[in-house]
């Protein structure tokens, strides 16, 4: 028997029209791949849209290759993620609910104060499945302190926990933020499906074997662009299975060819900068490839609009590059100082401002202080920055955005 | 005014009262003399007889009593003729607008003292965010309940704190109650090396995790089966480097010289390559003398090493494997960053370090106190360290680290290094131990805060009596008789020594009960 397990796929995070073409191709790769593989199951563990309304091209494409799995007799068992949260339950998630395609695991109901999940059964395999969405502001934490542990230990089975969240055990260079204590999970299950951590990892614990996240399938922040040019392989988990797990699988999912352009321009004149980063596209064999340009540093003189990052973008299409992504956030100069640090990605800015500012607050509520109220300004940010879709109405959309960011703060 | 003994000579430091009868007084009560604008505070040191009669007629009207048994033989007015006298010594010198002055002055002559009240010490202030509760003022055996004792916990922690006492006196019990607060405060964060793992609270026992915010403001890490909510400890190998473990294990510079050359080439898989070494393959083109010398040096390296940090080499897999779970070529590389980040971020940490051999709990706190520190200073180059909690690092058999012997026999280690600078940056230590006498008087006079706990060798309390902040020269029996859970707060942020009595650990949880869960039941999505 076999399950695949998919998360972070971002859906909906390109923006621009090739990037989105890929993230459509590596999607409906895996979605064919599942049932090119005759897959039993497919486990979405959260995130698998941007947003919990995306895009009508997005819903349809989704619509499309869940309709696929389906036709193929594969069901899909999902939690929400942070990003496609919704607590009205209107997100693109319950709309592949609605439609049959896949079903939330999350079943659950208060007994002595616990909340006890039920398990799920799948039909073919017999697996037993539970899980629980990701949310952030410290709401799923108070999940898994209130989660009656036992129940979901005592059943027999194949037993898989469906999660989102970043585990601590299993974190290695992310952003610093709140996360879970591995200790929060059921003991002794077989499987632990997991989403939020954007790279591959499986490692086991006494108590807990198999704790995995495949990360995500192509790109669902904008650092994970630049990871990929690095190298990182990007993919998905297909598990084989009887009594217990016999195998993991890691999947890679080709996405593109990428060229990093890394150039340091610290100190550097503009002029000086510019034939540098010139020099560099120059060289490179740009054809066919997503060419990301990063550039960072305080110039020794000059001004940043010096560079003409226009051209060198024209250039390096007309070399065929598939796309070019410029990355300058970092390049700051003495003449024209606008702010003392702002390297990095548009994540990394903003959470190092909410760091800066929040360390002056005095303020007794944990929730609004330390990496949790970093967490909870950056959910909030992520809640509010999305435009209203051209498929929703005003008001729809305005109690949607009042609804989410009322719940990321844990006040509906 | 229910008076208890009158001056009636003596001076400054040593004044004479003679006891009123009917009024028992102890050695540590603490008395006031009303005055003009103010109260004066004394308190008793000694306590001796006193007598009208010469001693030689006392001597023989003993052995009447004794010898002749004479029935109805008493004294003519007892209470005029034999009486107790105090010797008490002035404290401080309380003004109406509750501002607290050293003493320069004496009582009246013939002034009458009463006992002290808890309105006479006002000028304790109460709780608040970031002061802690240590205990109720205490005089002689009488707790003042009323007088509670509460300190910033800011400015004792980055001025480091000294917790002294023999085995039994309370020691755990006062770390406990010190934590339970802090675990209000935002202002300051906490490693604590739990080596007895007797903090956290486990299997329904009454501890820090009963704190009602404890969810918020405590990190517990156990090696092995953490409780929910907690975390494993495991400790990533990579993030160990060879400074580490200095002042904490001996090696020869050979062996030094080694490491640092194993760190450079190999950064931070350099342990388990220097205990992966096949000694056989070592020296090949080599002298015979230096591969032997060279074979021997990573011998003995690595049989430190092993028992250093408890590891074990898997021949088969070819890996580094630690017997406790603590250190992992694999897993816990940000163990160690997460516990800085929740210290910076006001929380207490707890390690349990109760599997770990002595040597590795301190290595495992090295690579964490390293790290605090490390982000510290940088906070201040930076200029941002005001925006930062005090950091204390909690650490039991302190001399183990900043000892006399240690420090001389070994390079300094970063607890030492704390001690001697650390407030600079606002790193503190809190050392517990039984033998302050064995801890440089430099370091122990830069712990500007002692709660000093029962303790019957001469040495350690004369170690202590030397370094308080207090002069505390007449307090030698006092601190000699301390009871179980009495102590004495002697600081720079205190204006007299402070007789205190420290409350049980489980009376001031249930003072605080947890709340009761299902008050509100969250929508599961």
């Amino acid at each position: 028997m076999r399950f695949a397990h998919l998360a972070d796929v971002h859906l909906g995070f390109q923006r621009q029209e090739p990037l989105q073409e890929i993230e459509r191709r590596v999607f409906e790769g895996a979605v064919d791949r599942c049932i090119a593989e005759e897959v039993d199951f497919v486990l979405v563990c959260g995130d698998l849209f941007h947003v919990n309304i995306p895009d009508m091209r997005v819903q349809k494409m989704a619509m499309k290759k869940f309709h696929d799995m389906h036709d193929a007799g594969i069901p899909a068992y999902a939690v929400y993620g942070s990003h496609d949260f919704s607590p009205t339950s209107s997100s693109a998630i319950d709309l592949l609910e609605a439609a049959g395609y896949l079903r939330k695991v999350t079943v659950s109901s208060w007994v002595d104060d616990h909340i006890r999940l039920e398990y799920i059964q799948d039909e073919r395999t017999g697996a037993l499945i539970a899980g629980l969405s990701g949310l952030k502001a410290g709401r799923d934490m108070e999940y898994y302190e209130r989660l009656d542990r036992e129940f979901l230990e005592s059943a027999n089975g194949f037993r898989i926990f469906l999660f989102h969240g970043a585990v601590g055990e299993m974190m290695q260079d992310e952003i610093s933020g709140e996360s879970l204590p591995l200790s929060y999970m059921p003991r002794g299950l077989d499987y632990y499906a997991g989403g939020h951590l954007h790279t591959f990892r499986n490692r086991r614990f006494p108590g807990y074997e198999n704790v995995v996240y495949p990360g995500t399938l192509f790109a669902g922040q904008t650092v994970d662009m630049e990871e990929n040019a690095r190298g990182m392989g990007r993919g998905f988990v297909m598990v084989d299975f009887g009594d217990k797990v016999e195998r993991v699988r890691f999947v890679e999912a080709p996405g593109c060819r990428y060229e990093l352009i890394d150039v340091d321009a610290d100190g550097l004149a503009s002029e000086e900068a510019a034939a540098r980063i010139r020099g560099i596209a120059d060289s490179i064999d740009a054809d066919g490839k997503v060419v990301i340009l990063k550039t960072y540093g305080e110039l020794g003189s000059g001004r940043t609009a010096d560079i003409d990052f226009s051209a060198i973008r024209k250039g390096l299409l007309q070399g065929g590059a598939y796309y070019v992504m410029i990355h300058r956030r970092g390049l700051t100069s003495k003449e024209y100082k606008t702010r003392g640090e702002s390297m990095g990605t548009r994540e990394e800015i903003e959470r190092r401002t909410f760091q800066d500012s929040i360390a002056d607050v005095r303020i007794k509520r944990a929730a609004l202080t330390g990496s949790r109220g970093v967490d909870l300004s950056t959910d909030l940010l992520a809640a509010l920055r999305h435009p209203r879709p051209d498929n929703e109405k005003k008001v729809d959309y305005e109690r949607r955005v009042t609804a989410d960011a009322t719940s990321k703060m844990g006040l509906e | 005014m229910n008076v208890a003994g009158q001056v009636v000579g003596g001076g400054i430091g040593d004044i004479l009262v003679r006891q009123q009868s009917g009024s028992r007084l102890e050695v540590g009560d603490l008395l006031v003399s009303e005055e003009e604008n103010s109260i004066l505070i004394l308190e008793v040191f000694g306590l001796q007889y006193g007598s009208q009669i010469d001693g030689r007629v006392q001597e023989m009207m003993s052995g009447v009593i004794l010898e002749e048994e004479p029935p109805d033989a008493e004294f003519y007015e007892p209470n005029f003729v034999n009486y107790v006298m105090a010797r008490v010594k002035a404290l401080a010198r309380v003004n109406r607008d509750l501002s607290v002055n050293l003493p320069k002055s004496l009582p009246a002559f013939f002034g009458k003292l009463r006992i002290i009240s808890s309105e006479d010490l006002k000028f304790l202030q109460g709780g608040g965010r970031d002061r802690i509760f240590i205990g109720y003022i205490r005089s002689g055996s009488k707790v003042i309940r009323d007088a509670k004792v509460w300190l910033d916990a800011r400015d004792i922690f980055t001025h480091h704190l000294l917790i002294p006492a023999t085995t039994g006196r309370g020691k755990s019990n006062l770390v406990k109650c010190i934590l339970y607060h802090l675990l209000d405060s935002s202002g300051v964060g906490a490693l604590v090396l739990d080596a007895h793992n007797e903090y956290y609270g486990l299997n329904g026992e009454i501890g820090l995790s009963s704190h009602p915010d404890a969810r918020n403001s405590l990190v517990y890490y156990t090696p092995t089966d953490p409780p929910p909510g907690s975390r494993h400890l495991t400790i990533s190998l990579d993030t160990i480097r060879p400074d580490h473990f200095e002042g904490i294990v001996e090696f020869s510079d050979a062996q030094v010289r080694t490491m640092r050359k194993y760190y450079s080439d190999y950064r931070g898989e350099w342990i388990s390559q220097i205990m992966l070494t096949d000694l056989s393959m070592l020296g090949e083109a080599e002298s015979r003398r230096d591969a032997e010398t060279r074979s021997i040096t990573m011998a003995v390296l690595q049989q430190k090493i092993r028992q250093a940090l408890d590891l074990e080499v898997d021949r088969e897999n070819n890996v580094v494997v630690s017997r406790h779970n603590v250190f992992d070529s694999v897993r816990g590389g940000r163990t160690a960053d997460d516990v800085v980040q929740n210290i910076e971020e006001g929380r207490v940490v707890v390690l349990d370090t109760s599997k770990l051999n002595d040597e590795a709990e301190l290595v495992v706190g090295s690579i964490i106190a390293t790290r605090i520190l490390d982000h510290y200073r940088e906070a201040k180059t930076r200029g941002i360290l005001r925006e930062k909690p005090v950091a204390t690092i909690v650490i039991e058999e302190a001399p183990r680290v900043i000892g006399e012997e240690v420090l001389q026999s070994r390079t300094n280690n970063i607890y030492s290094t704390i001690a001697r600078e650390g407030r600079k940056f606002k790193v503190g230590l809190t050392a517990v131990t039984q033998l302050s006498s064995v801890i440089p008087k430099a370091i122990l006079a830069n712990m500007n805060t002692k709660i000093i706990l029962g303790n019957e060798m001469k040495m350690e309390r004369m170690a202590l009596i030397e370094s308080a902040s207090q002069d505390l020269s007449e307090d030698d029996r006092t601190i000699a008789s301390l009871d179980r859970g009495e102590a004495i707060i002697t600081s720079i942020f205190v204006p007299f020594a402070l007789p205190i009595q420290i409350p049980h650990f489980e009376e001031i949880a249930r003072q605080h009960p947890p709340p009761a869960p299902g008050t509100a039941r969250v929508k599961v999505f």
